[in-house]
């Protein structure tokens, strides 16, 4: 029932709004609000919800319309729960009815992805979740062609999805299997190859991985503020989710085959971003690049095979989606004062906007992996699991890519709130009590996240094969040999 | 008086050629439009000829429904003839070419 | 739980300064200084429970098994916990007088505040994780605190040159946390030191201390990660004090210290970490000579003297490594806050050049300035005397007679620099009216002459005068330990030595091959003083060479080799080898090879389609008689397939 109601209810809800009457968009934006809201209290308050599923297909392979939580999808639904409740409070403006009604209709979908315990319903989710985007975009981006792309690339890589289940369901005669197993063999190499080249590229395109990238900065850039700190929080997770619940448990064999490839493309993704986001001038495109070099990190520890890191990845799979909903929001909240997202164009709005760039500084401090912060303790668990796994050079690359973090994610914070005031700049309040509202949440998520990671740990741990030796194995400790002078 | 069904057969070909030749050959609407329905008939014939050779209905139902179908031709061929007439008068299929890609 | 309290006022103190702070007004700052001094007076009261037989150590919870996370406090972060906490509730005092005219006085306790329990989260840490979390927020209250003034440019590039230089040292501990993990699993300390022999080769030993040095390299100035710290002096001169000379910078020390079993078990790691130690020692001094700014001279003079630091510990003589720091907070502390005195008194000038016989107006601050000055040049009798001898003559001990070379020839320089600075500044006659280019100066406002836009917004005054008690309270208390905390460690079995005893592994024992007594070895030190001092004086002090100051500063400015103006070039380098390399790799990625390679493949996709779709429509032709004149040919094919594939057969 609750999950159900997490699919369908902000689906059905977000087609309603559209018969608010246009001019009042603020009634749809509190619906919004509270929808966000209730959600998140939906998934916090049952955690244990049971499994809800209807028998849809029986030939030519069987499939149910099945939803329930699993161990990682929970955790992205509360997080998207929570970026929607913030994303539907930054809504303003004379078009918020659409923008709001898009926001619904794109969380509803979302979580139809990653609650789907069904791969054909993670499959039509997955094509459902774009819709939304590419009609914001057709309605706000200033240029007509960035929706085309959107909708390009995500659809030929849906194409491709859909072909994999597909031949899934006719080789396994199900694709009920979402947090089962199945008997080994019921994949053959053969055609095992042909259905993970069909996911993985469906998934390295939503991601996004080097090099089918180019679609992401420009979407990022030209979304309005809300819509995409929903996206990179979340529809971006849905690769790499994809890698996690269909990758890891049907196509081991496949995954480890494709490593090299992958960790290839990881390791440039890393760095080609961390790069590119220490030139770029357009704001949001810094935060965008930056997502394509962390997100990096994250396949990288998911084609890695070590428990350590695949633990870390969930970690930084919320984290990523908590401070880059906080930076777009934050960035967001800038660009609507200044009207201008450039850097060369921005500086020393600190002076008069202390509570926002401290938002912005706590989003960009996770970004770049302050220890105590959230991106800090899933980076930690990822490297130290590459290492512990054996793959030494993909750790150090990724530790160059730690220092130029620090880099690009201060040249973003001081760029905009710090340095002279800029004379020319339109002079606006400080952040509204519905910004910092919309924002306080996300933080808290980091912080705690940062402080004690254990319990996404804990249902990481879950996702391991068959028989998950332990995390970490201790050697015993001796008594008394705290201090090192106890020798 | 029983006809060897070669020779319906025969007819049938012979009105078929007849229609495609109009079809392709003149350039009269109006012309081309009986044509159609003469390769329409040319098929009927066709088929209620096999129908009774082998005793089989489907044939015959078939027929009915060709006849259902080219009434429909009929009909919405002229209304695109009429349409077009109206528009710019004309006697040459050939000088309309409004759907050329 | 007294510990958790330590711990956690200064936290409690920074979040709620920050929240709080404009309804706060003025009593940020006496709030800020309070928590504090609590935190100091209870870890007081912890003493006895941390110098027991098992120290104190107080779980805090855990993320995975083997990840567990705790507070140690033992006798090595004893002493820094005092320090911190001791030292920084002085200079929070002094703060409430020098930053009293700033506009953003709260949030400068706030970040102040935060900084203590940074520190003290990395020191009072029992895991490696933890020193890293704390190790990466001192990095921030650092930053924090550079660019505090935020609307200049050079604060603001220089806290960002701070913190990524110190990312880049964090990303040293991390390597070597990996390294630790892979082979043993946890994090703990106890842990780590359990299974230094059985776990590690030499070569991996060797690679984690590198990784734990890349670390102290960079929080710690040490070449070649130590370009940061000049620049560093962008903050207010409090921060200066507190953070770049008596605490953070020296964590360094204290990584070291704490990391003694695996140093000890790696001779190779303690010859590199020595040799760095010693040539940033000798190498910040040369850099001090060349300086102007009064407190850019006294940031070399404090990385020269971590470089003292550095080079105790890793040669083995780790007590004398940390009473250097001991002594080293206090005068250099004492130093910083003479320095702001001055500062706060001229309205933020800082060049020495346009200061000169302040000794008559402000005999407070020439006083603690002398005292600092007497102290660290290791003069007889008073704080640095003491460490410095120990960490010098300890390089003989353990056999390194060329580590010991450069820290006597190092003495001699650090005695010329600070009486260098001691008579520019305070004798002669005083020169803030004279002209800047009669002083050679080219560029007043990059020359370090503050004009900071909106510090002091209302009045301005030049002339030299008095402190408030809140700031010479703090510095008249700092005396006293500058003058006499030496005394600890007289003597072979003092009251130091006694304390750490069986506290850090004994270095492997090269003692009794030094070639010359200890007395004989002090001596030579002395005598390198007398010369720095000598030459100091005859350049700067003498009653000619005060004459003719003007000429001399003139000249000296002019002539000044550009090696050192530039301090070696490093950050020359830095910039061509790193910097411009990665900003116009990442330009070209982001203006070449995404719009027109990756995007030009897809592209050609699109267009090869349009090609398709171009040929398709090529059939279109719109004329009726075409399209049934190719049904017509269809038709024709289907009957000549089934003609010949049919007919024929029966």
């Amino acid at each position: 029932m609750t999950v159900t109601a997490l699919v369908l209810g902000p689906l059905v809800i977000g087609l309603l709004l559209y018969l608010v009457p246009r001019e009042h968009g603020g009634i749809a934006r509190l619906v919004a609000v509270a929808v966000g809201a209730i959600s998140f209290g939906l998934a916090l308050y049952d955690p244990a919800a049971g499994d809800a599923s209807v028998r849809w297909l029986s030939r030519p392979f069987a499939a149910s319309f099945h939803l329930g939580f699993g161990p990682v999808s929970y955790w992205i639904v509360v997080l998207l729960a929570l970026a929607t409740f913030g994303a539907a409070l930054a809504v303003t403006g004379p078009r918020s009815r659409a923008l709001a009604a898009q926001l619904l209709i794109l969380q509803g979908a979302m979580n139809g992805v990653f609650l789907a315990k069904d791969l054909l319903l993670f499959a039509l989710f997955w094509d459902l979740m774009l819709i939304p985007v590419f009609l914001v975009l057709v309605e706000f981006a200033p240029h007509g062609r960035t929706a085309w792309k959107y909708l390009i690339y995500n659809l030929a890589g849906g194409l491709a999805l859909l072909l994999a289940t597909a031949a899934f369901g006719y080789l396994a005669t199900t694709t009920d299997v979402i947090g089962k197993s199945l008997p080994a063999g019921t994949i053959g190499s053969v055609w095992g190859a042909w259905i993970f080249a069909g996911f993985a590229f469906a998934f390295l395109i939503k991601t996004p991985v080097f090099p089918f990238h180019t679609w992401m900065p420009e979407t990022y850039a030209e979304l309005p503020a809300p819509m995409v700190a929903v996206v990179s929080a979340v529809q971006s997770k849905a690769g790499l989710y994809g890698f996690l619940i269909v990758g890891l448990p049907f196509l081991a064999p496949e995954m480890a085959r494709a490593q090299t490839l992958m960790f290839a493309l990881g390791a440039i993704a890393l760095i080609y971003g961390a790069l590119a986001s220490l030139v770029e001038r357009d704001a949001k495109r810094v935060v965008a690049y930056s997502s394509l070099s962390h997100l990096g990190l994250i396949v990288l520890a998911v084609f890695s095979g070590s428990n350590l890191a695949i633990a870390g990845a969930v970690v930084y799979i919320v984290a990523h989606g908590l401070f880059s909903a906080v930076l777009f929001l934050a960035l967001g909240a800038v660009e609507q004062r200044e009207e201008t997202r450039d850097l060369a164009r921005l500086g020393g709005l600190g002076a008069r906007n202390p509570k926002l760039a401290g938002a912005l500084m706590l989003g960009a401090l996770a970004a770049l992996g302050l220890p105590g912060l959230a991106g800090f303790s899933g980076e930690i668990l990822i490297l130290t699991g590459l290492y512990r796994a054996g793959f030494v050079w993909p750790a150090l690359v990724a530790l160059v890519a730690v220092v130029l973090a620090s880099a690009y994610m201060l040249r973003l914070f001081q760029g905009i709130m710090n340095g002279p005031e800029v004379p020319d700049l339109p002079e606006r309040r400080d952040m509204t009590w519905t910004e910092a509202l919309a924002i306080a949440p996300l933080v808290a998520g980091f912080v705690l996240l940062g402080i004690n990671p254990a319990p996404l740990v804990a249902r990481a741990a879950a996702l391991a094969q068959p028989a998950p030796p332990a995390l970490v194995s201790v050697r015993a400790v001796p008594e008394d040999s705290h201090a090192a002078g106890a020798r | 008086m029983n006809v060897a069904p070669e020779n319906y057969v025969a007819l049938s070909a012979v009105l078929f050629f007849i229609g495609v030749v109009g079809v392709i050959a003149r350039r009269n609407p109006l012309i081309m439009l009986m044509s159609i329905e003469l390769l329409f008939n040319a098929a009927n014939l066709a088929l209620v000829t096999y129908a009774r050779a082998w005793v089989n209905n489907a044939g015959h139902i078939f027929a009915f429904l060709v006849i259902t179908v080219a009434a429909a031709e009929a009909a919405i061929g002229l209304a695109i003839v009429a349409v077009t007439f109206r528009k710019e008068p004309f006697v040459d299929v050939d000088e309309v070419s409004a759907l050329r890609g | 739980m007294l510990l958790y309290l330590v711990w956690l006022l200064p936290l409690v103190g920074g979040v709620g300064l920050w929240a709080f702070g404009p309804q706060l007004k003025s009593w940020a700052g006496p709030i800020g200084s309070a928590l504090v001094g609590v935190s100091f007076i209870a870890t007081l009261f912890l003493w006895r429970d941390a110098t027991a037989a098992r120290a104190l150590d107080v779980p805090l919870g855990s993320w995975l098994p083997g990840w567990s996370f705790g507070l140690l406090l033992d006798r090595l972060s004893l002493i820094w916990t005092l320090i911190i906490t001791g030292v920084g509730f002085l200079i929070h005092v002094y703060s409430i007088g020098y930053m009293d005219r700033d506009r953003a006085f709260a949030r400068f306790f706030a970040y102040m505040n935060f900084f203590v329990f940074a520190m003290l989260t990395l020191v009072l840490s029992d895991n490696v994780i933890g020193l890293l979390v704390g190790w990466g927020l001192v990095g921030l209250a650092s930053y924090f605190l550079i660019g505090f003034w935020f609307y200049k440019p050079t604060a603001v590039a220089a806290a960002r040159k701070a913190f990524v230089m110190n990312v880049v040292g964090d990303i040293g501990i991390m390597f070597a946390i990996f390294l630790i993990v892979a082979k043993l699993g946890g994090i703990g300390y106890g842990l780590i030191f359990a299974n230094v022999g059985s776990a590690f080769t030499p070569h991996e030993l060797f690679l984690v201390c590198l990784g734990l040095f890349i670390g102290c390299a960079a929080k710690s100035a040490q070449i070649p990660l130590h370009s940061w710290l000049p620049d560093a002096m962008e903050g207010p001169t409090p921060v200066s004090a507190l953070i770049h000379a008596a605490t953070m910078v020296t964590a360094g020390v204290y990584l070291v210290a704490r990391f003694a079993p695996l140093w000890s078990a790696s001779p190779d790691a303690q010859e590199l970490v020595g040799a760095i130690g010693a040539l940033t020692a000798i190498a910040g001094a040369i850099l001090g000579c060349a300086q102007w700014d009064i407190k850019r001279i006294l940031a070399y003079s404090t990385m020269s003297q971590i470089g003292y630091m550095i080079m105790g510990v890793g040669i083995g003589a780790y007590d004398a490594g940390v009473f250097h720091f001991l002594t080293h907070a206090f005068f250099k502390a004492q130093l910083f806050l003479g320095a702001g005195i001055i500062i706060h008194a001229l309205a933020d000038e800082q060049d020495v050049r346009r200061m000169g016989g302040l000794r008559k107006q402000m005999p407070f601050a020439f006083a603690a300035m002398l005292v600092g000055v007497l102290a660290i040049s290791g003069v007889p009798g008073l704080s640095g005397f003491f460490s410095k001898d120990a960490v010098v003559y300890g390089a003989l001990q353990t056999g390194h007679p060329w580590l010991y070379a450069v820290a006597v020839v190092t003495a001699g320089i650090t005695a010329y620099y600070m009486f260098r600075l001691l008579f520019v500044t305070f004798f002669g006659a005083y020169r803030g009216a004279v002209d800047p280019s009669d002083l050679g100066i080219r560029h007043p406002e990059l020359a370090g002459t503050a004009a900071s836009p909106g510090h002091h917004p209302e009045e301005e005054e030049p002339h030299p005068h008095a402190p408030g008690w809140l700031m010479s309270a703090p510095v008249a208390i700092l005396i006293v330990p500058t003058i006499a905390i030496g005394w600890l460690d007289f003597g072979s079995n003092s009251a130091w030595k006694q304390f750490f005893a069986g506290f850090f592994p004994r270095a492997a024992d090269a003692a009794g091959a030094a070639p010359i007594s200890e007395a004989v070895s002090t001596l030579l030190v002395l005598l390198a003083v007398a010369i720095g001092f000598a030459v100091a004086y005859a350049r700067y002090g003498a009653p000619a060479a005060l004459r003719g100051a003007i000429a001399r500063l003139r000249t000296e400015t002019i002539r000044m080799p550009g090696v050192l103006v530039n301090a070696y070039y490093f950050d020359a380098a830095f910039e061509a080898l790193l910097v411009r390399p990665a900003r116009a790799l990442g330009g070209w990625f982001d203006r070449t090879v995404d719009p027109h390679v990756i995007d030009a493949g897809v592209r050609e996709a699109a267009i090869s389609a349009q090609w398709l779709g171009h040929l398709f429509r090529s059939f279109q032709t719109g004329l009726v008689r075409a399209y049934a004149l190719t049904l017509a040919f269809g038709v024709a094919c289907i009957v000549a397939y089934y003609a010949l594939a049919f007919g024929g057969g029966r």
